[in-house]
């Protein structure tokens, strides 16, 4: 089922905790609304769900305007971030509850609750209750009792925010393949950029309120909007340099070398250069010069911090020469170094 | 040392609970026994604990002149109608003030709080009145419209109420259900023990209740049991083996209702709330 948000706005008296989002999720797709903690995601998703009214905008699943629908009657799936098990029955009776209200007979409702069991692998612990669970067995049982239903639309909230590190990815290698088998629209929060590029079809993301920008994993890192999206996604973090721009080029503060770029910006405007770690290149092509601060080994490369004007910037190379102290010339690729106005964030190149 | 200071604590705490036991169950014992006795046992200087012969006299002259099993159905009836309508009410009640929000729904819980402060005997003439006036004076339904809500039992499940997590509501919501299928397929089974224990106590209240009881019904037919036994000792005279034997008859069920519910009880006071 394709569902499109138009202008969708959540208030709580003066405080906007949504404000004005549009967008389309396409049938069958798995999408991740990321952001930091408190910048919406769950209210946004409360309201997809139909458990919060929303204050503004409307809500179509597929060409049908729910807006005003009542959550018992939206047929959406949600995944509590505690899961939300009813604590007094068992894994069995917490899975086959959703069709227990629809008044399926219980025969038939055991019938179709072992169909998903199967497919998510809890066929062990039916007799037992959630706090004889493990987190990702509860999760497990969560996800199987919002699906059992056949959701129009899967609603997952930080499912993986309780887990080990381990777990929390094999849980979401787990939930993409339940995703995929059952070809059901999701929509993933997460504040986690990781787990969001991992497994997504495309990502939401959210700031205060405010999408900043929705597309495909490529499109947010290769081509962010602004230096928010630019800085909340890709690891390492992208490097950042404040500086000035000047005639042709930026000027990092505290330097004098000019690095030239092909742009049209007034003269003195202040500017945030950022570049990711995999598009500088040492000693080839050289645009500046820096300091080699520290080194690193990851995997079979080597990452370095660079010293550059006031601030730091890392780069991988596969030179094993390079020691702490030299002096290298750095060059840029032609992908994921981009110029940001300093006070409002735009992108500028 | 430590070992041994801790089998010292419990050691004195299995002391005191003993004697604590010992001071609760004794009147009971002894009234039972007293039961057993004849009358000139009963009365003997200096007095014996166990019956030098057991009798069931006292009983069967107690079951002869008075009609219990009559008394000890309409206490039974007037019981079970009691709680079963209060603990509908008390449910109904507390749901609507922990989770549904309606406009001044603190106010009338406040309301209803301070209302608490009243005692029983005050209400007793307006509520005589309104009995009378309805022409259910000598009528067992008096004995249970009084009391078929209770803001203290309701004030109790609504605090349980509140500490299920709202999470579970919104989940059910989701999953299609109503309000009315979430309150009795998810909230009231979570609650179970704390129901369990207030409609323990609403029983012993309604199978003791006395005054109320006095004061609305005369004819014999309609006697519940304490009403009965004091009924007997007023007209048989002070017999204290008769007596006990009545008293056994009037306090025996409660006492095989709490020992079949002694787990329920114990897990109702104490777990507070349920784990998250
Ligand atoms: N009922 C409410 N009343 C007032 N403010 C609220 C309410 N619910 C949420 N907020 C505010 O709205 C903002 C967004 O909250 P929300 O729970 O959607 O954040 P989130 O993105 O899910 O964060 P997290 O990652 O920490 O779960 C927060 O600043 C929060 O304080
Ligand atoms: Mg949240």
């Amino acid at each position: 089922m394709k569902v499109t948000i138009k202008e969708l706005t959540k208030k709580f008296g003066d405080f906007t905790a949504v404000d004005h989002v549009s967008a389309e999720f396409d049938d069958g797709k798995l999408i991740a609304l990321l952001g930091p903690s408190g910048c919406g995601k769950t209210t946004m998703l409360n309201m997809l769900s139909g458990i919060l009214p929303s204050t503004e905008g409307k809500i179509f699943f597929d060409d049908e305007d729910v807006t005003d629908l009542s959550a018992d009657k939206r047929g959406v799936g949600l995944v509590f971030q505690n899961y939300a098990l009813y604590p007094h029955m068992t894994v069995l009776e917490n899975v086959c509850f959703p069709l227990r209200i629809r008044g399926v007979p219980k025969k038939e409702r055991i019938e179709k609750a072992m169909k998903f069991i199967n497919l998510v692998h809890i066929e062990d612990y039916l007799d037992r209750k959630p706090a004889e669970l493990s987190g990702g067995q509860q999760q497990r049982v969560a996800i199987t009792r919002a699906l059992i239903k056949k959701p129009k639309l899967l609603l997952l909230d930080e499912p993986l925010s309780n887990l080990d590190a381990k777990l929390r990815v094999e849980m979401r290698e787990e939930i993409r393949r339940i995703q995929k088998e059952s070809g059901v629209t999701t929509i993933f929060v997460t504040h986690d950029q990781e787990e969001a590029s991992s497994i997504s079809d495309s990502i939401m993301l959210l700031k205060r309120g405010v999408q900043q920008q929705f597309g495909t994993v490529d499109d947010l890192c290769d081509n962010p909007v602004n230096l928010f999206t630019a800085d909340f996604l890709g690891t390492p973090t992208i490097n950042q340099v404040h500086g000035t721009w000047s005639e042709k080029g930026f000027v990092a503060d505290g330097q004098t070398e000019i690095i030239s770029f092909n742009v049209n910006i007034p003269t003195g405007t202040r500017l945030i250069y950022a570049s990711r770690a995999e598009a500088l290149k040492l000693n080839q092509d050289k645009q500046f010069e820096a300091e080699i601060l520290e080194k690193y080994k990851v995997g079979k490369d080597t990452l370095v911090r660079l010293k550059y004007g006031n601030g730091s910037l890392r780069a991988y190379t596969e030179d094993k020469t390079i020691q702490i102290g030299d002096i290298v010339g750095v060059g840029m690729k032609d992908f994921g170094v981009f110029l940001f106005e300093a006070e409002s964030g735009k992108r500028l190149l | 040392m430590k070992k041994k200071k801790l089998s010292l604590t419990s050691l004195i705490t299995m002391t005191l609970l003993m004697c604590g036991a010992v001071i609760m169950i004794f009147p009971f014992l002894w009234m039972i026994l007293s039961s057993l006795k004849t009358q000139v046992e009963v009365s003997m200087i200096p007095p014996t604990f166990l019956p030098s012969n057991f009798t069931l006299e006292n009983y069967i002259f107690a079951l002869k002149t008075a009609p219990f099993a009559r008394y000890f159905l309409n206490s039974l009836l007037v019981t079970i109608a009691c709680v079963v309508i209060t603990m509908f009410t008390t449910i109904l009640a507390a749901f609507a003030f922990s989770r549904l929000k309606f406009p001044g729904s603190n106010i009338i819980f406040s309301v209803l709080i301070a209302m608490m402060m009243i005692p029983f005997e005050m209400l007793i003439i307006t509520n005589y009145t309104t009995i009378a006036k309805w022409g259910l004076m000598d009528n067992l339904i008096a004995l249970v419209i009084p009391f078929t809500a209770s803001i203290f039992y309701t004030y109790i499940l609504r605090n349980f109420f509140l500490s299920i997590p709202d999470s579970l509501y919104y989940s059910a919501k989701v999953d299609g259900s109503s309000d009315w299928k979430y309150l009795w397929w998810v909230m009231v089974p979570i609650a179970k023990p704390t129901i369990i224990t207030i409609a323990l106590l609403n029983t012993i209240a309604a199978w003791n209740s006395f005054l109320w009881t006095v004061l609305v019904i005369n004819s014999t037919s309609n006697r519940t049991l304490p009403f009965g036994v004091f009924a007997f000792i007023a007209e048989g005279g002070v017999r204290y083996e008769r007596l006990m034997a009545a008293a056994t008859i009037v306090v025996l069920p409660m006492i095989i209702l709490f020992l079949f519910a002694r787990k329920y009880i114990v897990s109702g006071v104490s777990k507070g709330g349920i784990k998250g």
